[in-house]
């Protein structure tokens, strides 16, 4: 099957994955006690009965419930998500202003832990029993069991509190003055904390995996051949191993993008990041229905990208790789 | 989260070949080569006496106010200090502890049950049920975990049920996925074959003859669940998504989160605990998979 | 002439000299320039304070748009986009004129249809209903006059016309016909009246701020620009205070915080202000429903909690205590009120008298306090170990989010709560909302959740808000705090510990009645 068919085919997919998403979202919301009504009147400092039901004729409470996920579903379709009542804005607006924050530490910190991860894992495998080694396991260890969140205010207390090197909050100071290249300069100071927490779950992850196709791969015939030719060291380890330890490795952080969104949200929280996962706590603690809704059907959208992306990447590293 | 990161890597390995007559005592015996393992247990075993027996010998009631706020670990007689409310976080500890692991342990056996009976009946029946099943699976490892259980949980109270609930429904797929692929192989075992052709209906085949012998792996993943269900907790609560009523490990880091600058203990404290617990729970499944994976017995 | 016109004309006359020697008061020249970084905590949901209620959006709301007057630190009314304004005779019209030559950041001129237009959406549209209720009609008989004409003398009107409570906002814009409260120009592009102009607002990031080089007062404001970091996380504030990287933040209340900033030598950390807002944080109690609809099981309660305690080892001496539903700031609080300072053994007697006997593990019966939000939870989770001692089991009821707390507060389907809540100025504006029979009004938050009824509270609140004389509001109000503090509908516990941060660098800092959320056109940096 050639490239494009595949990535049709799951694009097509993707989408009936994305309604069901839609479908399972609303539903949910419907099903839990209290509505946007109640919110609305609470917030306006108080209605009476009529003007409570007002609002939900307003907003379509009143209609059954295939009519309003008909209508919802409809609207999406024409990239719509709704309006936050809380912000009084477009749910769409809000999410786009807020997708590339989250998108910048999402992505840095996956590069980050990807190749980190794959040079240690690297390395490890060329002494099994030497201190890299060690040091790769101890790492794995800590990434997988410390909660996150106590990773970043532990940095944030030594970097920031003790060692004064990192700004403390936020994704950039503007009151920066400068060109393009200064204001990157500084979302990128901003950015080193979060993106190593973030990073530090995968971290562990990724280096493991490396560690053992690499002992794979190491024990295969053709690197065996290549160093009987005596192709140096080097060369077998980068040229020819890398390549196959490196596969495994992007399959896995492809799949892994729901989690690192997830992980993304505690991050934003500890380190104060202007993205989805910020949005995402302020909508849940203020019962913003639409957004909450639109968050969750974006982070879809984005899941099931990666997932695809994943797939195409795939192909250039290792070319063997049919689709499936 | 970290959960689905070590849950990946077992299934990243090629399918696991399993002789079913080995006996127990060499199981042992390899889980107990591994030394890493055998720490993580004997830490285990620490937390856990420390956690269940504990409250016996240290009577204090976590949720008194014994002393004034912030008293630092050590001094005026509180091993882990006092808490913003100056209440005995030792005391929090044990019965913090005792609530994160029963939450860890009922939304690993949550997630265990769904992915089971998914990944079974998709591995045993094949064809339109496992291809429904498969996408069924798909469909929620789109979900984003946390964002999605983070709803649940606000929409429906932050009640201990609920927080395990909605931790067990996100985290189910990595079992389907690697039960599916236990039953897609000993399905086609001789003796499966043999009983299948036989009158035995599916029902005994599923949980009496192909369910124990694929159990190995599950048990590694259902290990690794319940430290990333801890670990989610954690999250949750760090979050404010937490029942004030019953402590929990998370629920003390949450609730002295706003104090990091001049009571960081308050927060390190059971963080480590969370750490050292989910560690010793990572190296005992180490330990589990070495002892049930033959393969990995020959290198 | 009546006592408060005779009150009003002197502040009026002070605050001319005020006005055209504004040099006087200063110690040192203030300096023009500058970029002043301020740290606000909460996103506001947008930035028009006529039809939104709250800090989040004063703060930067007061830089937007004016007022007709603005207050000192000692409650005292200035002029501001009113140059004077007179009370008649029989207190049922309010005569104000407007300087000369103010316009909105568009060029267009401030008139007194843009006041008569500010004053009727907020009427309408503002959740504060009580502030210009009894507003009858605003004539404008010239464009720099405007008469407002009540249907009963006002007390709270000129409270309710400073600060974020009365922000002028262009009729050319939004007299457009669309619904005030979801206006676009609510967050973009927006046209105010104030001292500052919009530049950027970026949700969760920041909002910038620059001079309107034509403000109305000739020489203000000094900054070139404000930008407002938004800043949920406590600590990260704290950290970046420390520095010097942010320079002001105001309604800081973190007590550790607070204390580890004091100790900084190039910071001013002041609980100045905030008298006005009037920030109280209490327990109230379901009147109606339940055990707590016991008066003596109330007493009881505010018996064992233990104030002093809260005050010393939770708030480390940084707040003050409320003994009533008045903040301490205010005029009117009557610091004579029984405080119910800790007795258990009185609680115990008195749970025991009204027949709650214990049971055999020592316990007498349950009951639920609900909170919130995060910043009021240390004090109801307070509740469970120090209810225990009096043999009262309680449950610390947590809602996951506001809306679930308002609703089941609203709905009177509850036994206790922690509140914290707002007097807004005039205790007409925010107090008897709280008190008053007639707002008993399911579904509605910060209404009369409490159930709470009585006749006599109800004339009092009736007679304090339609007389001027401060003396006779003063009586009224002391019998109307004597009542409440028997009766118990609430425990008051303290007053909320609102502090602004400053760096040594900035001059002027404000500390009006209004903390922060006033404007900043006299801030300068040194």
């Amino acid at each position: 099957m050639g490239l494009w068919s595949t990535v049709a085919e799951r694009v097509g997919y993707g989408l009936l994955l994305l309604v069901a998403v839609l479908i399972l979202n609303f539903a949910l919301i419907s099903i839990a006690p209290g509505d946007i009504a109640d919110t609305i009147a609470g917030d306006m400092g108080g209605a009476d009965a009529s003007v409570i039901e007002e609002i939900r004729t307003r907003y379509g409470l009143d209609q059954p419930f295939y009519v309003q996920l008909w209508r919802y579903l409809s609207r999406v379709v024409q990239f719509d998500l709704g309006y936050s009542y809380f912000y009084n804005t477009p749910v769409t607006t809000l999410i786009l202003e807020k997708l590339p924050a989250t998108l910048l530490l999402v992505f840095s910190a996956q590069i980050l832990a990807v190749i980190t991860g794959t040079l240690l894992g690297v390395l490890a495998a060329k002494k099994p029993n030497g201190a890299v080694s060690l040091t790769v396991t101890f790492l794995s260890l800590f990434g997988f069991a410390a909660p996150v969140f106590w990773t970043g205010i532990l940095l944030i207390i030594l970097f920031v509190s003790i060692f004064p090197l990192f700004p403390v909050a936020g994704m950039m100071d503007v009151t920066v003055e400068g060109g393009f290249f200064v204001k990157t300069l500084d979302v990128l100071h901003h950015l080193v904390l979060p993106m190593i927490t973030l990073a530090s779950i995968f971290l562990a992850l990724y280096s493991r995996l490396a560690r053992a196709s690499m002992l794979e791969v190491l024990g295969a015939d053709y690197v065996r051949t290549a160093r009987a030719k005596g192709v140096p060291e080097r060369g077998v380890l980068y040229k020819h191993a890398l390549r196959n330890a490196l596969g495994p490795v992007v399959t896995v952080a492809g799949l892994q993008f729901s989690a690192v969104i997830s992980g993304a949200v505690v991050v934003e929280a500890v380190f104060s990041w202007p993205g989805l996962g910020t949005l995402a706590l302020q909508s849940i603690l203020a019962r913003d229905t639409p957004t909450i809704m639109g968050i969750l059907f974006f982070s879809s959208v984005v899941v099931i990208i990666f997932n695809i992306l994943t797939d195409i990447t795939l192909r250039f590293i290792d070319p063997r790789i049919k689709s499936g | 989260m970290a959960e689905t990161a070590a849950t990946e890597d077992r299934t990243g390995q090629e399918p696991l070949e399993l002789k079913i007559t080995h006996p127990l005592s060499e199981m042992a015996t390899m889980f107990f080569a591994n030394h890493a393992a055998v720490a993580g247990l004997v830490l285990l075993i620490f937390i856990i006496l420390f956690t269940f027996l504990g409250p016996y010998i240290h009577t204090t009631d976590p949720f008194e106010m014994v002393w004034a706020p912030f008293s630092p670990p050590g001094e005026e007689g509180f091993l882990f200090g006092t808490d913003y409310l100056g209440r005995d976080i030792l005391a929090a500890m044990m019965v913090g502890g005792q609530v994160s692991m029963a939450i860890g342990l009922a939304a690993a056996v949550i997630s265990v049950v769904i992915g089971v009976t998914v990944g079974a009946f998709a591995g045993y029946y094949g064809g339109v049920i496992e291809e429904a099943l498969m996408r069924f699976t798909e469909f929620f490892q789109v979900l984003p975990t946390l964002l999605f259980s983070m709803v649940i949980v606000a929409l429906f109270g932050a009640t201990l049920l609920t927080v395990t609930m909605a931790i067990g429904v996100v985290s189910w797929t990595a079992v389907a996925r690697v039960t599916r692929s236990e039953f897609l192989r000993i399905r086609e075992l001789e003796y499966v074959a043999a009983a299948r052709s036989g009158s035995a209906r599916d029902g005994y085949l599923i949980f009496r003859v192909i369910l124990p012998n694929a159990l190995p792996p599950i048990i590694v993943q259902a290990n690794l669940m319940v430290g990333s269900a801890i670990l989610f907790e954690a999250a949750l609560s760090f979050l404010g998504l937490s029942d004030p009523n019953t402590m929990s490990w998370g629920q003390v880091i949450g609730s002295n989160r706003p104090y990091i600058l001049d009571a960081g203990f308050a927060v390190a404290i059971p963080g480590f605990a969370i750490f050292f617990t989910v560690l010793a729970i990572s190296l005992i499944g180490d330990g589990l998979n070495d002892a049930l994976n033959p393969k990995l017995r020959q290198r | 002439m009546s006592k408060f016109a005779r009150f009003l004309g002197g502040a009026a006359l002070a605050a001319t000299v005020v006005a055209t020697m504004p040099s006087a008061p200063f110690a040192e020249e203030p300096k023009r320039g500058g970029t002043l970084v301020q740290a606000i905590q909460n996103t506001p949901r947008h930035l028009n304070p006529a039809v939104q209620s709250g800090i989040a959006t004063g703060e930067p709301g007061t830089q937007l748009f004016a007022s007709l007057l603005r207050y000192d630190e000692s409650w005292t009314p200035e002029p501001y986009l009113a140059k004077s304004w007179e009370v008649s005779h029989d207190g049922l019209s309010v005569t104000l004129k407007l300087v000369e030559g103010a316009t909105f950041h568009d060029g267009h001129p401030i008139t007194s249809e843009d006041v008569a237009f500010s004053i009727e959406t907020v009427k309408a549209y503002h959740p504060f209903k009580s502030m210009f209720a009894p507003v009858e009609q605003v004539k404008t008989p010239d464009a720099h006059t405007v008469v407002v004409v009540l249907s009963q003398p006002h007390p709270a009107l000129l409270l309710a016309m400073s600060s974020q409570l009365l922000s002028i906002i262009p009729k050319h814009i939004y007299g457009d016909g669309q619904d005030p409260k979801t206006h676009p120009r609510n967050s973009e592009n927006v046209v105010g009246s104030g001292p500052f102009k919009l530049v950027e607002f970026k949700r969760d990031q920041h909002i910038i701020l620059e001079r309107y080089e034509n403000f109305f007062i000739k020489g203000r404001p000094y900054l070139d620009k404000i930008v407002m970091r938004i800043i949920k996380d406590g600590s990260a504030r704290t950290i970046a205070l420390d520095s010097g990287e942010f320079m002001l933040s105001g309604f800081e209340q973190t007590p550790r915080d607070l204390n580890r900033l004091k100790k900084n030598p190039n910071l001013n950390v002041s609980n100045e202000g905030y008298a006005a807002i009037g920030s109280i944080v209490w327990l109230a109690f379901n009147t109606k429903q339940g055990k707590t609809a016991d008066k003596a099981v109330r007493q009881a309660i505010s018996y064992a909690v233990d104030r002093n305690f809260i005050l010393k080892a939770l708030m480390l001496g940084t707040a003050k205590p409320a003994k009533t539903g008045i903040h301490p700031g205010s005029p009117f609080y009557d610091d004579s009120v029984n405080g119910y300072d800790v007795d258990l053994d009185k609680a115990n007697k008195l749970l025991d008298d009204a027949g709650y006997a214990k049971g055999s593990d020592g316990m007498r019966f349950g009951l639920t306090v609900d909170y919130g939000w995060a910043i009021v939870k240390p004090y109801a989770e307070y509740m469970k170990p120090q209810l225990k001692k009096i043999g009262i089991d309680v449950t610390v009821r947590a809602s996951a989010d506001f809306p679930t707390w308002a609703k089941r507060i609203s709905n009177h389907e509850f036994d206790m709560t922690m509140d914290n809540v707002f007097n807004w100025g005039d205790p007409v504006i925010g107090v008897h909302r709280t008190y008053d029979s007639d707002n008993i009004k399911k579904g509605v938050i910060w209404s009369n959740t409490q159930q709470y009824s009585n006749a006599r509270v109800d004339e009092l609140m009736k007679l304090a808000g339609s007389t001027y004389d401060l003396d006779e509001r003063k009586k009224y109000y002391a019998e109307f705090q004597q009542i409440l503090a028997g009766e118990l509908p609430i425990y008051w516990l303290f007053a909320g510990p609102y502090h602004t941060v400053a760096n040594k660098k900035v001059g002027n800092p404000p500390n009006s009645i209004w903390g922060t959320s006033a404007p900043l056109d006299r801030v300068y940096l040194k």
